[in-house]
């Protein structure tokens, strides 16, 4: 009978539900999607740096496993939020503790159970087509990649199960504890903090110097090495908690006491804000924290993806070198976008390969000789030292085979008339943007390998670099891509649930507000604000955090590179995703709060 | 009794619950009654006799099936949306049995909603805020939360937010169910206070005859309609009481 009286609660809230079991789900599948890429050795090995590659990975399953036990959390303290009244009802009926303790201990572990299982299913398809489409849009190509992996099917299944057991038996232990009256009460409870404007004073200024501490250890990474980082950690979770608590609720205080606040329903507004944020300000700390190192994540992926072109540039003075072009080759160079392109005759004799000087003096050659910047010198042949002619962006336009190279030699036009040899004409060409010339250089590379092969592990050209470089950080960058979107998702949903929660206690409110004759866009608009608030805290705060704690990568990203450049497009594509976020949990909030207009009941009684 | 003074003017009114084709309830049968301006009108009932339905209606919470409601001139039944609320908002002031306190807010907060939602300057609402609490003796508890303060004191706090912006009828839904006797006797006084010196209407809902004994004159409903009527003319209020008592006793056989 209980049993069915409690599935009879569940099918009223359906809607709420279905919310919940969805966001468990995305967990669960984006968990798999993860461990699938984490555990599979084979895949892991073939794309990167070995040793590295492991432990970025393992770094980031630590990451998800920690933001996946906060969002099994809050996400339980909803479906505890949703179920408490009832379950108080039940006891207060007569059902004995023992029985309820069953039904919620059932309730949960059933719930957790069809997540994970669907989420597991989701999470293949995903793998199958989601990551896929990442890999595309990032241009890489990784290995042994498989969608359906058994032991990452056998990890999420574990941790999920074994983090719902713990959920269940906190729900448990919870509600048998808790006495019927809270239960059936506890929406209409709302503490209020007690201010002490001087310890708040203090606790601001200690929480500022933490900050500060923290962001300055992060810049200065290079002298505390590793250590810079667990150190940072706890210094801004203390720092950005203390900062919330006093700050926050100052600022709420002056403005309940401005003009401002005796305006519509602002004052409501304020004192709604003022109990939520002190209730959530270890939450909001925990969400702003998510908040920081996954935008971090995106942008120094992004970043480095960014980048690569003009790593690249700098490593040589030509994109690709085409010998003895064919028509189809020089169908394939008028489709480039070129800064510059010269063609010189080349003579092969034996171990040498001679040049003419005549020819450099018509177009002297462009030497790269800036370190991290593309510096070009032009210089003829009277020009160039012998370092010069054995420079190896010189050396490589002759190849020889196996880790061999013509020695290059510089002939006066009529002694290299004279000069027998095989005669090969190559066009060294420069484009202005590797990135955007990828696919036509792509095929001028394929066919300028087809017929002068050289060992794999010389590079010709910084197109050659580039590819290499594009293999080289390609897990690292799909890694911050990955784990930003993943962590975006679920961060963004903790704060969801954690909100939803409140949404029953506050339905009573708004209940009110309805009768006492607030207008419903008024309501609306109050809802959006004071969700939009919640929102931004964590938003603004990990945005800070982002901006400071990129300093790290600095020593990483040598000038011109910057850890900060061309960010705006990142945060922007961030904050649109979080921004979509905002937008369902507000929906959400309005289909629980709003109270319904009574014409929409005398509607339904035509 | 003209109509032209008539502060609340209910004409035909029923109400049905229940879609058409399913088991439908009427819950008012057609209820025609008036309230002077300033007048301090009881109704009461047993359970189910429609009380809540009426004042639902009255107070634009719920929208009649048929009938007019006229509250100051204007006709209820034919507002929407903004104006509904708008309507709530300045002309209905509310007590209900459970305070509707905002507990987020303080006493002062909650009593200047109405004056907010107005767009009042904050120096008058807190002129009239400060009037009201003089006059209902809570100046001392205006900074203090709902969950600080006693049952009495709550509805107290209730009756100044529904009277601070002086609304043309103030309305009682059981304002002293949830009140101890002292706290619900010095309630029943205050709304007489507010009733005689602010020549406010009052209309009380009510099952309590104690309660009913402070009106000066008492609807009783039974089944959706108006059963009967008596008016404590120039009786004491015990006199009244007794009356009250008599009137209930063969009005529920």
């Amino acid at each position: 009978m209980l049993g069915k009286l409690a599935l009879a609660g569940i099918k009223n809230r359906r809607r709420d539900y279905l919310v919940l079991l969805a966001g468990l789900t995305m967990s669960a599948a984006i968990f798999y999607m993860f461990a699938n890429l984490a555990t599979n050795k084979a895949f892991v090995k073939a794309n990167g740096v070995v040793g590295q590659s492991m432990l970025i990975f393992g770094f980031g399953a630590v990451l998800l496993i920690l933001i996946t036990i906060v969002y099994i959390m809050y996400a339980n303290s909803f479906l505890l939020s949703m179920r408490q009244h009832d379950y108080g009802l039940f006891m207060m009926l007569g059902a004995k503790k023992r029985r309820i303790g069953q039904l919620v201990f059932l309730e949960t572990l059933i719930l957790g159970a069809v997540a994970t299982a669907i989420g597991i299913v989701l999470g293949l398809l995903m793998s199958r087509f989601l990551v896929g489409f990442l890999l595309n849009a990032l241009g890489l190509h990784l290995a042994h990649l498989e969608s359906f992996y058994l032991p990452a099917i056998i990890a999420t299944a574990v941790l999920y199960v074994g983090l719902f057991i713990l959920a269940s038996l906190f729900n448990l232990v919870k509600l048998t504890r808790t006495t019927v009256l809270k239960l059936l009460h506890t929406d209409e409870q709302a503490n209020q903090p007690q201010v002490k404007p001087i310890r708040q004073m203090i606790a601001g200024i200690v929480g500022i110097v933490l900050l500060a501490a923290g962001y300055w250890a992060l810049a200065n990474i290079k002298a505390f090495q590793i250590a810079a980082i667990p150190f940072a950690i706890v210094t801004i979770t203390l720092g950005t908690y203390l900062l919330f608590r006093a700050t926050l609720l100052t600022i709420i205080r002056w403005l309940r006491q401005t003009k401002w606040a005796k305006k519509h329903l602002n004052g409501f507004l304020m004192g709604q804000l003022n109990f939520r944020v002190y209730n959530y300000t270890r939450m909001l700390t925990i969400v702003s924290l998510l908040f920081a190192m996954d935008l971090g994540a995106i942008t120094v992926g992004s970043g480095y993806h960014r980048q690569l072109p003009m790593m690249a540039d700098s490593l040589g003075s030509y994109t690709v070198a085409i010998h003895d072009k064919t028509a189809k080759e020089q169908q394939l160079i008028s489709k480039l976008d070129v800064a510059h392109q010269a063609t010189y005759t080349q003579k092969r004799q034996g171990k040498t390969v001679f040049y003419n000087a005549a020819e450099f003096k018509q177009q002297p050659y462009e030497f790269n000789e800036g370190e991290m910047t593309p510096k070009y010198e032009k210089k003829t042949a009277a020009q160039m030292k012998s370092t010069d002619l054995n420079s190896l962006d010189f050396l490589n336009l002759a190849v020889l085979g196996q880790n061999n190279l013509y020695a290059p030699k510089m002939l006066s036009a009529t002694k290299f008339a004279r000069q027998s040899g095989k005669t090969v004409p190559v066009t060294t060409i420069r484009v202005k943007n590797i990135e955007k010339d990828r696919t036509t250089l792509k095929k001028l590379n394929q066919l300028e390998l087809a017929r002068f092969p050289h060992a794999s592990e010389l590079t010709v050209g910084n197109y050659q670099s580039y590819e290499l470089m594009l293999a080289f950080f390609g897990g690292l960058e799909f890694m911050g891509y990955f784990l930003g979107i993943a962590f975006l998702a679920m961060l963004a949903s903790c704060l969801m649930f954690k909100i939803l929660s409140g949404a029953p206690g506050d339905k009573r409110r708004y209940r009110m507000l309805y009768k006492v004759g607030v207008r419903h866009n008024l309501m609306r608009n109050g809802i959006a604000k004071e969700i939009g608030i919640l929102f931004m805290i964590p938003g603004i705060m990990g945005v800070i955090d982002v901006l400071f704690g990129l300093q790290m990568f600095k020593p990483l990203m040598p000038k011109p590179m910057s850890p900060y450049l061309g960010i705006g497009s990142t945060f922007a594509i961030f904050i649109g995703l979080y921004a979509i976020y905002y937008l369902i949990t507000l929906a959400l909030y309005w289909q629980i709060v709003l109270p319904q207009a009574p014409a929409q009941a005398q509607a339904e009684h035509k | 009794m003209t109509s032209s003074n008539a502060v609340v003017d209910v004409h035909g009114l029923e109400k049905t619950y229940g879609k058409v084709n399913e088991r439908q309830y009427q819950a008012l049968k057609g209820l025609n009654f008036q309230v002077a301006s300033g007048e301090f009108v009881g109704i009461m009932g047993a359970s189910g006799s429609g009380k809540t339905t009426l004042l639902n209606m009255l107070s634009t919470l719920d929208v009649p099936t048929k009938g007019d409601v006229i509250v100051n001139g204007h006709d209820v039944t034919k507002m929407r949306g903004n104006q509904l609320a708008d309507f709530r908002a300045q002309e209905v002031g509310f007590i209900f049995q459970d305070f509707n306190l905002l507990e987020s807010l303080t006493a002062e907060e909650n009593i200047g909603l109405p004056l907010a939602l107005k767009g009042t300057s904050s120096k008058i609402m807190d002129q009239a805020i400060h009037e009201v609490a003089e006059t209902l003796s809570i100046a001392d508890l205006l900074q203090k939360y709902p969950s600080e303060l006693s049952g009495g004191q709550k509805q107290r706090v209730a009756a100044a937010r529904a009277i601070v912006h002086h609304p043309s009828i103030l309305m009682g839904d059981e304002p002293t169910g949830a009140l101890d006797s002292t706290s619900a006797r010095e309630l029943l006084d205050l709304l007489t206070t507010i009733n005689q010196e602010q020549h406010m209407s009052v209309l009380l809902v009510t099952h309590d005859p104690f309660s009913a004994s402070f009106c000066q004159r008492i609807l009783f409903i039974k089944d959706g309609l108006i059963g009967s009527e008596i008016r404590r003319g120039d009786q004491d209020r015990s006199a009244f009481y007794q009356q009250i008592l008599n009137e209930l006793g063969t009005f529920n056989e």
